[in-house]
């Protein structure tokens, strides 16, 4: 919207008794004279008044998000309660399920002392080895995760350092001739 | 009115906003009213001229006035409003956060929580003040009644020395001087001035040469992609001084030849009104108050053409004339600012409060 404002505008203003109209004819007229003689093309010109600054991002600004994903589960009622909330059934279904039921109350010792306890011991030999290596996987993970976060943000302060190195640089041959002048203004030749 | 005081949230040297806090303390003081500048930060070599802002509540009173110098987000804005005295604000106007979200987000932030401290003055404040029209336009348009003008005390005696010898041997070689004096922060549009000076160097006058004359620490990622636009366009002779004492600044004025300025928000602008002192032909882009601190002096752009404004400064180079009539028209502008007197502005306004 101000690009499109800006347009309508006329590039120049300046005080009453300067020709702002004759000095624009005569920045056109030189404008084309440089690019008939193919200094630049109007292509060129163009990519130079387009190009974007390319910022480095901000290390801080690199977070360690991952942990969350991993370690974070939905929210599940059965997991909070143990237990499913089952509801009473009515109909054949019902029926067939309090009979189910009665015939499994028949079993019921031998559930609890013969199955239930090699059931047990089966799951506490390999539900361990399963649990472990969940976990073992999800530090993994966050191991590999962490590292990449890092080796970004040493990169970011390695290009930050370039450019404190360039500005040292810069300051180191600016002093340098500055001591050049102050030399030859102390023992001219 | 017992004693006028004023509130900072930081003052370092050569910052306009701190020149105009001693010119009116000094004012002020030559006149027999007490007067100190209470701040957040402050350099360390003014620890004996500058007191915290937290010893305030020893120098309070109720017949006090507390000008408070606002342009940023801080805890001051508490101290400033919880304070018995009659208070007033002088606004220099807060960069608009958007401009910092890439390079700076403490800053952003501070920009932002700005804007918002500054409406919470609303109805607070005995008198707000706005360093320029546009300033107190903002005011107007956020609700404050008594408003006013105060124009930015400039003190051009600091620009009466002379060039530093070696300065003169370094950069008085026959090259074309562009000058642009300014904090190196993403509003002022330090790109667009680069690119200028390329199509110029490129195009119109190779031996030519850019000063950017300015602090940039804090902003080391803008001033990295700056140098990486420097690189990839294959501009020479950029000279980035960082901050620089005001000898140096002066003699970088000095050897000047055109001063660019690009900048897409000012609160008002100090460098334009320097250069129009110094006679150095100014090219500025209208951002802001820029229009308003040029009143009439210098060549104004309208618009950002960078191809264009490169071949005025070519022809600002070659044509004596135009760059005469271009410096003649900032000296009239120039005395119309300087006739504005600024402590009888501000005397005139204390006295309404009382």
């Amino acid at each position: 919207m101000a690009e499109e404002k800006q347009k309508d505008q006329p590039f120049l203003s300046a005080s009453e008794d300067i020709d702002v109209e004759a000095i624009m004819a005569d920045i056109q007229k030189k404008i084309e004279e440089k690019k008939d003689a193919g200094l630049l093309k109007q292509s060129e010109i163009d990519d130079i008044v387009d190009m974007e600054l390319l910022p480095l991002p901000d290390f801080q600004e690199v977070p360690n998000v991952y942990e969350n994903h991993l370690y974070t589960r939905p929210l599940d009622e059965s997991l909070i309660l143990g237990f499913e909330i089952e509801q009473e059934r009515t109909g054949l279904k019902g029926l067939v399920k309090r009979l189910l039921q009665k015939i499994r109350r028949l079993f019921l010792p031998l559930i609890r002392f013969a199955i239930r306890p090699a059931l047990n011991d089966l799951a506490s030999r390999y539900g361990t080895v399963v649990f472990q290596s969940k976990e073992y996987i999800k530090i993994l993970h966050s191991a590999l995760n962490n590292m990449i976060v890092e080796a970004s943000k040493l990169k970011i302060e390695e290009e930050m350092l370039k450019t404190k190195i360039k500005v040292l640089e810069d300051k180191i041959e600016f002093i340098e001739n500055r001591e050049r002048a102050i030399e030859k203004k102390i023992y001219p030749s | 009115m017992r004693q006028v005081h004023q509130f900072l949230t930081s003052y370092s040297y050569g910052d306009a906003i701190g020149n105009e806090a001693l010119e009116i303390r000094k004012h002020l003081r030559d006149r027999g009213v007490g007067s100190e500048i209470f701040a957040l930060y402050y350099h360390p070599r003014y620890a004996g001229e500058i007191v915290n802002y937290l010893d305030y509540d020893r120098f309070s009173h109720r017949d006090n006035v507390v000008i408070f110098h606002f342009s940023i987000g801080s805890p001051v804005t508490k101290k400033f409003l919880r304070v018995p005295d009659r208070k007033v604000i002088i606004y220099h106007n807060i960069t608009p956060h958007h401009f910092f979200l890439d390079y700076h987000r403490i800053l952003a932030k501070d920009c932002y929580k700005g804007r918002l401290e500054l409406k919470s003055f609303v109805g607070k404040v005995d008198l707000a003040l706005g360093d320029s029209r546009y300033n107190e336009e903002e005011l107007r348009q956020l609700g404050f009644r008594e408003t006013g003008v105060l124009p930015l005390v400039m003190d051009f005696s600091r620009f009466g020395r002379p060039v530093l010898p070696v300065f003169r041997d370094l950069f008085q070689d026959g090259r074309f001087n562009v000058l642009y004096v300014g904090r190196v922060i993403p509003n002022k549009r330090l790109e667009d001035v680069i690119k200028v000076f390329h199509l110029f160097q490129t195009l119109f006058h190779d031996k030519s040469r850019l000063f950017v004359v300015g602090e940039y620490r804090g902003f080391e990622r803008y001033l990295h992609a700056l140098q990486d636009l420097v690189r990839r366009l294959g501009v020479k002779h950029v000279h980035f001084s960082g901050h620089i004492p005001e000898d140096e600044l002066v003699s970088y004025y000095k050897l000047s030849h055109l001063y660019l300025h690009m900048s897409e928000h000012e609160g008002f602008c100090a460098p334009v009104p320097e250069s129009f002192h110094l006679g150095i032909p100014v090219l500025a882009f209208d951002g802001g108050a820029v229009e308003e601190t040029m009143n009439g002096g210098g060549m104004l752009l309208r618009r950002k053409s960078h191809l264009e404004t490169a071949a005025l400064m070519d022809r600002l180079r070659r044509d004596d004339k135009l760059r005469n009539a271009v410096v003649a028209s900032q000296q009239r502008a120039l005395e119309k600012y300087l006739s504005r007197r600024t402590g009888q502005i501000l005397l005139d306004s204390l006295q309404r409060l009382s």
